[in-house]
């Protein structure tokens, strides 16, 4: 098998690191469903909630970006999260198409 | 993850290495795993899951555990005859791809650092230039030069090497024209046929943008075939 992306998000990861940003890496680990974006896709967070990337095709970030933040407040280092459409929060979060995913958030330090 | 671990996969992917990143994700552990090395200890009993799913060039969680694979694949290569005007378009649109593009085009106005900064270059006969690179069958070439001096050696090459997409720039009658030569230089007709000719899928546009966009859709899409 052959593909033929190739995620450019750890590059811009390491250059914001260098510029001093405290940067959150956010993956995707598993998806169900028809979840957007492919296991292994990426996005980057930094403490002033720019980020770069992408987990689902728009309808999560907001919410995981929310919770980047709080990693980078707090002490922890990593964290696991699902995403899943529910009627309470179908309004706030959650994928439109219907899939659900499982992403991984970690501090680069 | 350690910034230390960062830089270690972002000179992996520069060298164009093949490896895969291991993350508990129960623990935050993560190291960097490579075919034919020491597994770290531990995840030591991991180490059949692991190797399959690198084998299988897969990303995902092992079942029933907190493992997560994410495999880093190596680029494709992409040759490209002809230092032209449409493949400065193809280089746009193929820098967010993952190819490794060699040019070749042993014409040295066309061939010129100022028309390609930073690229790899080879102002070389295709025959000569194939040397300096290792291709294999999941190697790609698209030749634009319509010229046959140029294209045919290349052709013959990429069919010889049994790359996965050989395309060729080219009228439907230039096109008959080639398939005739290689016949004569003997190869089979099914060898012939695979080859996209003329090059690209149908978008109707003739421009040099236009152009080099139809034919990386093409190549993109056989990718996923092969």
């Amino acid at each position: 098998m052959k593909k033929t992306i190739d995620e450019k998000i750890l590059d811009e990861a390491n250059s914001w690191i260098k510029a001093n940003h405290k940067v959150a890496l956010v993956t995707v680990i598993k998806t169900w469903g028809s979840s957007p974006r492919q296991v292994g896709s990426k996005m980057i967070v930094n403490e002033k909630g720019d980020f770069s990337g992408s987990v689902s095709g728009g309808c999560v970030e907001s919410s995981v970006i929310e919770e980047s933040l709080q990693l980078i407040k707090g002490n922890m280092q990593f964290k696991k999260m699902e995403l899943k459409v529910s009627n309470e929060n179908a309004w706030e979060v959650g994928l439109a198409c219907g899939g659900e995913i499982t992403i991984y958030l970690e501090i680069i330090n | 993850m350690k910034k230390q671990l960062l830089e270690q996969i972002l000179i992996k992917k520069k060298h164009k290495e093949e490896f895969a990143l291991i993350t508990n994700i129960l623990t935050g552990e993560s190291f960097i795993f490579e075919k034919n090395k020491n597994i770290e200890k531990n995840f030591e009993k991991y180490s059949d899951e692991i190797n399959n799913y690198f084998n299988n060039k897969q990303n995902g969680i092992i079942e029933n555990t907190d493992i997560f694979i994410d495999t880093y694949l190596r680029p494709i290569k992409v040759i490209i005859v002809g230092a032209v005007h449409i493949t400065q378009y193809l280089l746009d649109y193929a820098k967010d791809l993952n190819f490794e593009i060699f040019i070749i085009d042993p014409r040295g106005y066309f061939a010129s650092e100022k028309r390609f900064p930073n690229m790899n270059i080879i102002n070389k006969w295709p025959i000569e230039a194939f040397e300096e690179i290792k291709t294999d069958s999941s190697s790609a070439l698209i030749a634009l030069t319509h010229d046959p001096k140029i294209d045919d050696p290349a052709l013959k090459q990429a069919l010889k090497n049994k790359f996965f997409y050989i395309g060729a720039l080219g009228s439907k009658t230039t096109h008959l024209n080639r398939c005739k030569r290689l016949k004569e230089a003997g190869f089979k007709e099914e060898e012939i046929n695979s080859i996209h000719g003329p090059i690209g899928i149908k978008l109707g546009g003739k421009s040099a943008p236009e152009i080099a966009l139809s034919i990386i859709a093409q190549l993109v899409s056989e990718t996923y075939k092969s």
